[in-house]
């Protein structure tokens, strides 16, 4: 039985699918966007269509980019032999904000989460391998969350890359347990790279 | 409380000493206990789901507490929110996880369920153990937690790799037993760590509450413990069977805490009037374990212990009940030992004599 009418309905029906937002949040959003003017809901739209439009995954590193690389990548300052793994952008903004970083990065696009569906074979993990002959990387730092899933995932990391004979570390621990990188403040996270220790295979 | 189970509005204050609440059964007496352990642990202590404590037809409920702990006057309020997040704040800071509330207030629960922590299977009995962890040190919370979820993790991985073991499977599953290894070895240690002091006092419990000298043994040795390699290494023997029945077999959440009478295990030798005074002897025991770590006891919980329990019984436990705040329930009369300092009567969640108007800070 349908309570709205069909527009509507299609409306919380996506905003539902957005991370984060249940159906009543969904339901409180569509009727905030329903409020606006014309002019302020075409605005919204204009940016998701802009956005999707314009920025795309870098090739290298699939952090956002403008072009085919992003603005990392094409940055020839940056210590090209160190790379940091992340696993979403917002995590490579994160660990950028604590200015202690000068290497490059490589996002995996999640951690691994059986319960998810998400395995090994569902990150960037073969397109990280490619690059460390390609780039003559000597180090990764495995930045992903204090969380279960993200320590999973270093270890994982870490046991595929020791064998290839690099420095693998892992920040230090010290960051909220349980936690995201992204809600760590910018002196902890600096702490923590500043204090990676090196992996076991 | 607001829209909590059945009351609408409710305002209680304690006695610093012995509450007693009086009232036919239906009344809402539980749900006042439950209210007040709902601070300590946030959960149910009858097991109920949260979405269950919230009145019918509101959209959340909230159970504030303003509580004394080491001279200091702590406002402790937690909020349910129907199928959403629950939050939680301390003197009016929110907290960023609910669960760090845990610690703030701590809670000894008796109900005449207890007979199941003897009875009923191991997971009765896990619960009690890693409850009173998380009673001793809110850290504790963590570990259990962490066990949990890598279970849950590792049981769906199972699940998708259908009985086989591909390189890929095999790669991800090492990663998982050995996080399965360290958090369940974790909660295992903490586990006997708290044994070593628990086992001797419920050896004293007993013997006060069943007014006898009797052995009584409480034991954890978890068979993994004592295979080569420890949980790592029966992981590794136990994958076949864990692959081909798609679940994890083996691990801190199959183990047992074996009770024994006279040498014999309680569940199937002991009679029903030794089970129940051994279910009080545990819980006895664990509040005095809590009171001595924590060096604050906690708040006694009596849920209608009384009506299960033959006279003798009911004097012993009385007697032997720990100095502090207590809070108990009856359908009946109260025991004769009891001297309460304050009485409440619940009627149709209703709750009277009325908290005293207070001078809101
Ligand atoms: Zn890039």
């Amino acid at each position: 039985m349908a309570v709205y009418a069909a527009p509507v309905q299609e409306l919380i029906d996506e905003l539902g699918r957005l991370p984060g937002v249940g159906p009543k949040s969904a339901q409180r959003i569509a009727f905030h966007l329903l409020k606006l003017s014309r002019e302020d809901a075409l605005r919204l739209a204009k940016a998701v269509v802009e956005a999707k439009d314009r920025v795309a995954w870098c090739t290298r590193c699939f952090n956002v980019a403008e072009g085919e690389l992003c603005g990392i990548c094409t940055d020839d300052r940056r210590d090209a032999t160190v790379v940091c793994v992340v696993e979403e952008p917002r995590d490579l903004v994160a660990v950028e904000k604590t200015q202690e970083f000068r290497g490059r990065y490589h996002v995996l696009g999640g951690a691994m989460s059986p319960i998810e569906g998400i395995g090994p074979e569902h990150l960037r993990v073969k397109e990280l391998l490619a690059r460390i002959d390609a780039e003559e990387i000597t180090e990764v730092i495995l930045c992903t969350n204090p969380n279960i899933e993200g320590e999973t995932t270093a270890m994982y990391l870490a046991r595929l890359l020791k064998p290839l004979g690099l420095r693998v570390t892992r920040i230090a621990s010290g960051l909220p347990v349980g936690g995201d990188l992204e809600y760590a403040d910018e002196l902890t996270l600096g702490r923590a790279l500043e204090g990676r220790r090196e992996l076991e295979g | 409380m607001t829209d909590f189970r059945g009351y609408a509005e409710a305002d209680v204050t304690f006695a610093p000493g012995l509450t007693a609440v009086l009232g036919a059964n239906g009344q809402g007496k539980t749900n006042l206990l439950e209210a007040v352990a709902y601070l300590a642990t946030l959960g149910s202590f009858r097991g109920a789901p949260p979405d269950a404590l919230i009145r019918d037809g509101a959209d959340r409920a909230v159970v504030r507490g303003e509580v004394e702990r080491d001279g200091r006057e702590l406002l402790l309020e937690a909020e349910l929110v129907a199928g959403g997040r629950n939050r939680a704040q301390v003197n009016r800071q929110p907290l960023r996880r609910a669960r760090d509330l845990l610690g703030a207030l701590r809670v000894t629960v008796f109900s005449p369920d207890d007979l199941a922590l003897v009875k009923a299977g191991p997971g009765e009995r896990r619960r009690f153990l890693d409850d009173t962890l998380v009673a001793l040190h809110p850290r504790n919370d963590g570990v259990r937690g962490e066990v949990d979820r890598v279970l849950r993790q590792r049981n769906a991985l199972l699940k998708q790799a259908g009985g086989r073991l591909s390189p890929e499977v095999e790669l991800t599953l090492d990663v998982w037993d050995a996080k399965l290894a360290t958090a369940g070895e974790a909660l295992a240690r903490a586990r006997t760590d708290l044994l070593a002091e628990l086992a001797p006092a419920v050896g004293v419990a007993y013997a006060e509450v069943a007014q006898r000298e009797v052995a009584v043994e409480a034991i954890y040795a978890p068979a993994w413990s004592r295979v080569d390699g420890g949980l790592a290494g029966a992981l590794a023997a136990g994958r076949p069977e864990d692959l081909r029945r798609g679940l994890s077999l083996v691990g801190p959440h199959r183990d047992e805490l074996e009770l024994r009478l006279r040498g014999l295990p309680a569940r199937t030798h002991a009679s029903q009037g030794e089970q129940r005074s051994l279910a009080l002897a545990l819980r006895l025991a664990a509040h005095r374990v809590v009171a001595v770590a924590t060096g604050t006891p906690p708040v006694l919980l009596l849920d209608d212990v009384f009506s299960e329990l033959d006279p003798g019984r009911s004097d012993a436990l009385l007697a032997h009940l720990p100095a502090g705040q207590t809070i108990l329930t009856t359908a009946g009369a109260l025991p004769p030992g009891a001297r309460p300092d304050q009485t409440l009567t619940i009627h149709d969640g209703t709750i009277v004599p009325p908290a005293p108007a207070r001078t809101k800070p």
